[in-house]
C-alpha cells in the first residue's frame, strides 16, 4: 500500500530537484542568454541577415541541435546553383499546409552535382509570416533538397516584401546543414548514399534482367531459326 | 464624519491597498522566475533599471508588465454586451479586496496611531469572508457571458460548476476551526492559537487544513484545478476576449484573491500572526502572517510547476466523492475528540483521541481515494486504429 497523495509528492520533489539543481548546474540551463545587438543596421529585409556561418552568423551554431524554426534549400559543394537539389517538383507547393511556398520551374534543363540535366526553381519563395515551422516539406521531399534551418533572427521593418525569402537567401551549403545540425546531417547523408547504391544496384538488376531477357529472346528466336530450317 | 473616522479609515484601509498589489507585482515575478526555474529556464532577467543594462534579476519585469497592460489597446467584441463586458473584471476585483479587510492584520502602526488593529473587525467575519469571496463567480461567469465568445461562456461555466463545487469542503473545513474557537471572530480565532497552539498541530486540524487548501487552489482556479482558464483547451476560457487593462484587472483579482484565501487559511489553521520572537518584538506578527502567506503561494506556484490539469469529471469526483464526505467526517471526528478531551484531561485521552482520530482519518481517505476515482475509461476508437 504506497502512501496517499504519494504520487504528488514524488512529482513535487522531481521539480523541486530541477529548481534546485538549476541554480547549482549551468549545464542544466538549456537556453542561452540572447545578446543585444546594437552595433551596425538592422536589417530590411531576412536577405540582409548573414548567409553562411563564419560571416558573424553567431546564433544559428549556438542554439541547441534539435532547433528548427524554418526551411532552406539545400546546395552541395561548390557553386549554389550549379549544385542545387531541388528540381521543382512542387511537391512541398502542394503538401505545404498554410500554403507559403511559391515555386516557378525553369523552362530549359542545368547539369546538376552528378552531371545529370535537371530542371531547376526558377523562383522558389517562402513566406515567414505564413510559414508554421510543421516540417511537412522536409518530410515530402524525394530529394533531401528542404531541410530546417535552426535560425531564428528573422526581423524586419517591412513585414511585406521583407518575411518573403527569395531562392538566394534560402539556399545553403550542405556543410552549414553540418554544422548546425550534425546528427540529423550524418543521418541523411547515410541516406542519401544507401538510396544512391539501392538505385544503381535496382538499375544494374533491371539491366541485368533486361540483358538475360534479351539473350533468352535471342537464343529462342535461334532455336526458332534453327527449327525452320530443319 | 469626523476627521478621527476618516483617520481610522484611511490607516486602515490605504495599507491593504498599498502592499498587496505591489505584493501582486513581486508574486508574479516569483511565480515566473520560479517555473522558469523548474523548467531549467531563466526567467525574466532583463528588465531591470530603465535605460541601463542592470538586469536585477528581471524585478522591473512587473513594472514594464503593468505599462505595457495600460497602453495595449481595449478590444471589445462587437457581439458583446459593452457594460458587462466592462464591470466583468472591476467586479473580480472588489470581492478579493474588500475580503482583505477581515484578515486579522496588526499593522503595528494602527497600534500607535489609532488602537485599532484590524482594517474591519467584524463578529461573523469568517462568514463574511465566504459570502463576500462567492461574488468573484458571478464576475468571472459575467466575463465568460458577456464576451459572447463560446469559449468564454465554457469558461465561465465551468467556474461556476468548479467554484460552487468546491466551495461546500472549503467551508466545511473551516467550521472545524470555528468549532473548536467558538466564534466567527477572525480576532478572536487568531488568539486562540498564540504559543504555537495552530490549528494544523491536530490531525483533524491537519485533515480540514489540506481539504482547505486543495478547495482553495480550486477556488482561486490555480492548477491543477485551472479548467476555466485552461489555454490548450478552451484558449484562457473566460479571459479569451479581455485584452489590455480590463485582463490587468482579472489578473490582479485572482492574485488578490489568491492572497485574501492564503490569508484565511493562514488565520484558521496556521496561527495567524503567531510565531517566535513576538514577546521582543510584537510588530513581528505582520511579518510572519504575511511570511505565511508566502510560503502558501510558493507551494501553490510549486503545484503548478509540477501537476497536470485535471478532467472534468476528475474535478467533480474529487469535490463531491472525496473531499466533501472527508470533511464531513472530519467535523464528526473533531467534535468527538473535542468532547472526549474536554471530558478527560490529561494526556492519555488526548493522545488515543489523536491516534484514533488520525488512523480513522486516513483509513476513510484512502477508502475514499479507492472508491472516488473516475469511472470513465479510456477512450475505445472505433474506426481509427
Amino acid at each position: 500500500m504506497s502512501i496517499l497523495g504519494g504520487g504528488i509528492f514524488k512529482g513535487m520533489a522531481v521539480t523541486l530537484r530541477n529548481f534546485i539543481g538549476s541554480y547549482f548546474h549551468k549545464e542544466r540551463l538549456i537556453t542561452n542568454d540572447y545578446e543585444w545587438r546594437s552595433e551596425g543596421e538592422l536589417p530590411q529585409s531576412i536577405g540582409d541577415y548573414p548567409k553562411e556561418e563564419g560571416e558573424q552568423l553567431r546564433d544559428t551554431t549556438t542554439v541547441n541541435h534539435y532547433s528548427r524554426n524554418f526551411p532552406m534549400l539545400l546546395h552541395d559543394t561548390g557553386e549554389p546553383m550549379d549544385t542545387i537539389r531541388c528540381v521543382a517538383c512542387q511537391i512541398c507547393e502542394r503538401e505545404c499546409p498554410p500554403q507559403c511556398i511559391y515555386i516557378e520551374k525553369s523552362t530549359e534543363k542545368i547539369e546538376n552535382a552528378d552531371g545529370k540535366p535537371q530542371f531547376y526553381p526558377a523562383k522558389f519563395d517562402i513566406d515567414v509570416s505564413v510559414c508554421m515551422s510543421c516540417q511537412i516539406c522536409v518530410e515530402v521531399c524525394p530529394f533531401d533538397a528542404i531541410v530546417m534551418n535552426s535560425q531564428f533572427e528573422l526581423s524586419t521593418p517591412n513585414r511585406f516584401g521583407g518575411l518573403l525569402v527569395r531562392r538566394d537567401d534560402l539556399l545553403k551549403s550542405n556543410d552549414y546543414y553540418h554544422k548546425i545540425h550534425p546528427q540529423e546531417a550524418a543521418a541523411r547523408d547515410q541516406k542519401m548514399v544507401a538510396d544512391k547504391a539501392a538505385k544503381e544496384a535496382k538499375k544494374k538488376a533491371a539491366a541485368e534482367k533486361a540483358k538475360a531477357a534479351a539473350e533468352a529472346r535471342a537464343a529462342a528466336a535461334e532455336a526458332e531459326a534453327k527449327e525452320d530450317t530443319e | 464624519m469626523s476627521f478621527e473616522l476618516i483617520k481610522d479609515i484611511l490607516l486602515a484601509t490605504v495599507p491593504l491597498l498599498v502592499i498587496f498589489p505591489s505584493l501582486f507585482a513581486f508574486t508574479t515575478w516569483m511565480e515566473r522566475k520560479a517555473l522558469a526555474r523548474i523548467q531549467n529556464r531563466i526567467g525574466p532577467n532583463k528588465t531591470g533599471i530603465p535605460c541601463t543594462r542592470i538586469g536585477l534579476f528581471g524585478l522591473g519585469q512587473p513594472a514594464a508588465d503593468g505599462i505595457k497592460m495600460i497602453f495595449k489597446e481595449d478590444i471589445v467584441p462587437r457581439g458583446a454586451d459593452k457594460l458587462f463586458h466592462l464591470l466583468a473584471p472591476i467586479l473580480a476585483l472588489i470581492p478579493a479586496m474588500l475580503i482583505l479587510c477581515f484578515l486579522p492584520l496588526e499593522f503595528p502602526w494602527g497600534k500607535f496611531i489609532s488602537g485599532k488593529v484590524q482594517a474591519f473587525m467584524l463578529d461573523s467575519a469568517v462568514i463574511f469572508f465566504f459570502a463576500i469571496s462567492g461574488l468573484a463567480t458571478l464576475a468571472i461567469f459575467m466575463a465568460g457571458w458577456a464576451s459572447r465568445n463560446k469559449y468564454s461562456l465554457l469558461g465561465g461555466m465551468r467556474a461556476v460548476a468548479q467554484m460552487v463545487s468546491y466551495e461546500i469542503p472549503l467551508v466545511l473545513s473551516a467550521v472545524i476551526v470555528v468549532m473548536m474557537v467558538g466564534s466567527l471572530n477572525a480576532k478572536e480565532i487568531a488568539g486562540a492559537q498564540t504559543g504555537f497552539n495552530w490549528f494544523v498541530f491536530s490531525p483533524w486540524g491537519l485533515a480540514a487544513f489540506i481539504v482547505f487548501f486543495i478547495a482553495a487552489l480550486a477556488e482561486t482556479n490555480r492548477s491543477p484545478f485551472d479548467l476555466p482558464e485552461a489555454e490548450s483547451e478552451i484558449i484562457a476560457g473566460y479571459f479569451t476576449e479581455y485584452s489590455g487593462f480590463k485582463f490587468a484587472l482579472f489578473f490582479l483579482g485572482e492574485y488578490i484573491a489568491m492572497f485574501a484565501i492564503s490569508g484565511l487559511a493562514v488565520t484558521l489553521f496556521l496561527g495567524a500572526g503567531d510565531g517566535p520572537f513576538l514577546a521582543a518584538a510584537p510588530w513581528l506578527s505582520v511579518v510572519w502572517f504575511i511570511a505565511k502567506i508566502f510560503g502558501l503561494i510558493a507551494v501553490m506556484i510549486w503545484l503548478r510547476g509540477t501537476l497536470p490539469r485535471l478532467r472534468v469529471d476528475q474535478l467533480m469526483a474529487f469535490a463531491w466523492k472525496f473531499l466533501l464526505p472527508l470533511s464531513i467526517v472530519n467535523i464528526l471526528l473533531a467534535g468527538l475528540s473535542h468532547h472526549v478531551i474536554d471530558a478527560y484531561p490529561g494526556p492519555v485521552a488526548k493522545v488515543g483521541a489523536w491516534a484514533v482520530s488520525l488512523v480513522l482519518l486516513y483509513m476513510m481517505a484512502w477508502g475514499l481515494n479507492n472508491i472516488s476515482r473516475s469511472t470513465a475509461k479510456p477512450r475505445e476508437y472505433l474506426y481509427a486504429e
